[in-house]
């Protein structure tokens, strides 16, 4: 029998990582399971196995190798433990190297479930939370095989319930923190808790849900984003245009000039993007009426919030519907007034009124939103889109961030022109404008104020 | 820190209700008879973490009052009649052609403050953190939902994680109050119109639990946002709807049943702190006949 049970003990071995620490164990475990003490496999620093049938006063007359316990019996909490290291850099080796300590200190880890708990809650000021290897190595803490239920009693009963909380939690951090756990952790908790145990259960929860989960986002955002602002804006930039034909030009580079009086000016950074659907828009666009710069909008990616401005103009009052030009297709007609005979059945659109709200031009992020930065930008934007030095642009631009639909509060619209200076206060400009611009700005600003 | 409860926030978890199948099987035995009615025994109300336990008999909680008085007792007879005499007309008060071809429908659609009457948002202002959330009228009278998120929990002791907001549609209510239930049994798939800032928000759909002993059964599915100008379509099939309940996965899945639906809800808990804003214009129900999928997960018993 007892043969039998190192064998079993070797089969746990095997399934563990194919690591040498593995196969060194496993040369002095065949020499041993020859011989009939069972107790001698403790010998083993790494608690894979466990006696269970030598007497404990023989294990405490043996000497242990390594012995550096802590001398001194005064009461420390985990929390100290972690808080004595911290005063080195708070890095994953000083928190190995805590972990370390614990599992040095005793073979039977008196006291781990309040360790492990504690370790949880330092694991962000460590910058480990997202580490699977530190959690592994935080799961090896459990001592192995103790709660494992032996009997139909034990295994209706909830056996050693804090210590399956306490591996419950671990895994509840983990996808806390969106981390996939790997068959090593499988492993570690099949021999610590059992395969029916709760921990063993949330795992195969966890292996069920979270790939399912994981490709969900049809926009997905990189986890780690780019340090450049400029790559950021061109990344938000391409995913807020709906467009893949949108290019995205960079109309300056972020830098830092000296002047000569020895003042710091940063140059911020503009990034504009348009497709060519818009650039068609912007041609067509009435030159008597303004178009306005509106924002910031804000954008989130995962934990980052940038701000763009968008050019657009109001929607047109009259609908013109140009007829499509036959010459465009010359194999089927584009346009077939016949009626098919649909009915209820076939209304595949949704019976909604139409938001008008007036076509995007152009979308652009910089670092600073002040004028002269989006001037910037409308001159850059105007050698593609020469009608911008005819049609005026207004300014709605508020200090921080704005709701996308926030026009109607318009306090700090600006006319300007893109050749002229523009003139800082709140009201409307009034001299070497036409009149058309200047009488119909409020009539429009009232209609939406509704 | 062994904690019993964890009251975790309404997004996707995966553990099945540990602690509450422990109390069904273990607790009854050995705890002595309590003097709490039968029912809360089973589930109560939810309680709110840092809210004291309230042991009133059901009969306590019926409220009797006459202040609304006439205008009341006019408005649930006009309803009574409306019910009556919209048999006549058809199913719901739609024409039976109508009821049996249609292919979409739009449920809510956001053109005027009395389209927000019918919507109530919530934070987690209520266990006492610190996000806000307020619903306001947009541009072109869409409905903005805006406010900030903190994910600061709130120090009761018991909660752990924190910062969330949602936006519900009110329980249809039919004359004297009674639960009316949206009947979708024709449709195939959600589609809504939104315009996001970015973030990931939640959908939650909740149907009346006629045949489950459980109350907070809620179907979810992600909506991810694309943030930008431009509005964004998104139709998100009813099979794509997982069952969670209270926040948390549950382990026997089985498709929406979509004959009883009670409310709708948007739920924003990405934790990131910042100001985040929603705006929907429409929220339909159509039917793609391509969609052939009755339920995207298995339904096989998961824990053997």
């Amino acid at each position: 029998m007892k043969s039998a049970r190192c064998l079993l003990h070797l089969q746990c071995l095997r399934l563990l990582d194919r690591s040498a620490r593995s196969a060194a164990q496993c040369a002095p475990l065949l020499q041993s399971s020859s011989s009939s003490q069972p107790s001698v496999l403790h010998k083993n620093q790494h608690q894979l196995l466990r006696q269970f049938h030598s007497s404990p006063a023989w294990s405490k007359s043996q000497p242990t190798p390594a012995d550096d316990h802590k001398k001194d019996k005064s009461l420390v909490t985990n929390d100290d433990l972690f808080e004595q290291v911290a005063k080195d850099v708070k890095v994953k080796a000083t928190f190995n190297k805590v972990v370390d300590v614990f599992l040095n200190r005793d073979v039977r880890r008196r006291g781990h479930v309040e360790f492990i708990y504690a370790a949880l809650k330092k694991m962000p000021e460590f910058g480990v939370e997202r580490d699977l290897t530190v959690y592994n190595k935080l799961l090896d803490v459990f001592p192995k095989e103790v709660f494992v239920p032996r009997n139909a009693v034990q295994r209706m009963f909830n056996h050693y319930p804090r210590q399956q909380e306490c591996g419950v939690q671990l895994l509840e951090q983990m996808e806390e923190y969106g981390v996939m756990p790997n068959v090593e952790t499988k492993v570690l908790l099949v021999q610590i808790f059992g395969k029916k145990a709760h921990p063993v259960r949330k795992y195969q929860r966890m292996m069920y849900w979270m790939p399912k989960f994981k490709h969900v986002n049809p926009f997905p955002v990189p986890v780690q984003l780019p340090e450049d602002p400029v790559d950021v804006a061109r990344f938000g930039l391409a995913r807020i245009a709906n467009d893949l034909d949108a290019k995205v030009n960079v109309y300056q580079l972020p830098c830092t000039d000296i002047t000569e009086t020895g003042e710091e000016i940063t140059i911020p950074h503009v990034v504009g993007i348009q497709s060519p659907s818009q650039m068609e828009l912007l041609a067509k666009h009435n030159p008597n009426r303004p178009v306005f710069v509106e924002g910031p909008f804000p954008l989130w990616l995962r934990q980052t919030c940038v701000h763009y401005y968008v050019l657009r103009a109001d929607p047109p009052e009259e609908k013109v519907e140009e007829p499509y030009d036959p010459e465009r297709s010359l194999y089927y007609p584009l346009q077939l007034d016949v009626d098919f005979g649909r009915d209820l059945g076939d209304e595949e659109n949704f019976d909604v009124e139409d938001l008008d709200e007036g076509p995007v031009f152009a979308m652009c992020m910089t670092g600073r939103g002040d004028q002269a930065t989006l001037n910037q930008w409308i001159s850059g934007l105007q050698e593609n889109n020469p009608m911008l030095g005819q049609v005026p642009t207004l300014f709605r631009v508020n200090a921080g961030p704005q709701e996308l639909s926030a026009s109607a509060d318009a306090e700090s619209g600006q006319a300007h022109r893109p050749d002229t200076k523009t003139r800082s206060g709140e009201k409307l400009q009034r001299d070497g404008e036409p009149g058309v611009i200047v009488e119909e700005e409020p009539q429009r600003r009232q209609g939406r104020n509704q | 820190m062994s904690p019993t409860k964890i009251t975790r926030l309404p997004s996707a978890r995966l553990l099945s209700s540990i602690v509450q199948q422990q109390q069904l099987f273990l607790l009854p035995p050995i705890t002595p008879v309590m003097t709490v009615s039968k029912r809360s025994m089973l589930q109560g109300e939810y309680r709110r973490p840092g809210q004291p336990k309230e042991n009133k008999f059901p009969w306590e909680k019926i409220k009797f009052d006459f202040a609304k008085g006439l205008e009341g007792i006019k408005k649930h007879f006009t309803l009574l009649k409306t019910e009556c005499f919209e048999r006549f007309v058809g199913p719901e008060g739609r024409p039976l052609n109508v009821h049996i071809l249609e292919q979409n429908r739009v449920i809510w659609e956001f053109r005027g403050p009395e389209s927000l009457e019918q919507w109530t948002v919530s934070s987690d202002r209520e266990i006492g953190g610190q996000s806000e959330v307020y619903l306001k009228l947009g541009k072109n009278n869409t409905c903005f939902l805006y406010g900030t998120l903190s994910s600061t929990p709130p120090r009761d002791g018991e909660t752990r994680y924190s910062g969330y907001c949602t936006m519900r549609s009110k329980q249809l209510l039919a004359s004297f109050d009674r639960k009316k239930h949206h009947d979708w049994t024709s449709f195939n798939c959600l589609h809504l119109r939104v315009r996001g800032d970015g973030r990931p928000w939640m959908i939650n759909i909740a149907g009346e639990n006629y045949f489950s002993y459980r109350k907070d059964d809620i179907y979810n599915y992600f909506l991810h946002t694309r943030g930008g100008p431009y509005w964004q379509d998104v139709k998100i099939p009813f099979s794509k709807f997982f069952l969670t309940n209270r926040g948390r996965i549950l382990d026997d899945q089985y498709y929406l049943w979509l004959d009883k639906i009670n409310t709708i809800g948007f739920t924003l808990g990405d934790k990131t702190d910042g100001p985040f804003q929603l705006e929907i214009d429409f929220i339909g129900v159509c039917k793609d006949h391509a969609h052939t999928e009755e339920f995207a997960y298995e339904m096989n018993k998961k824990n053997p």
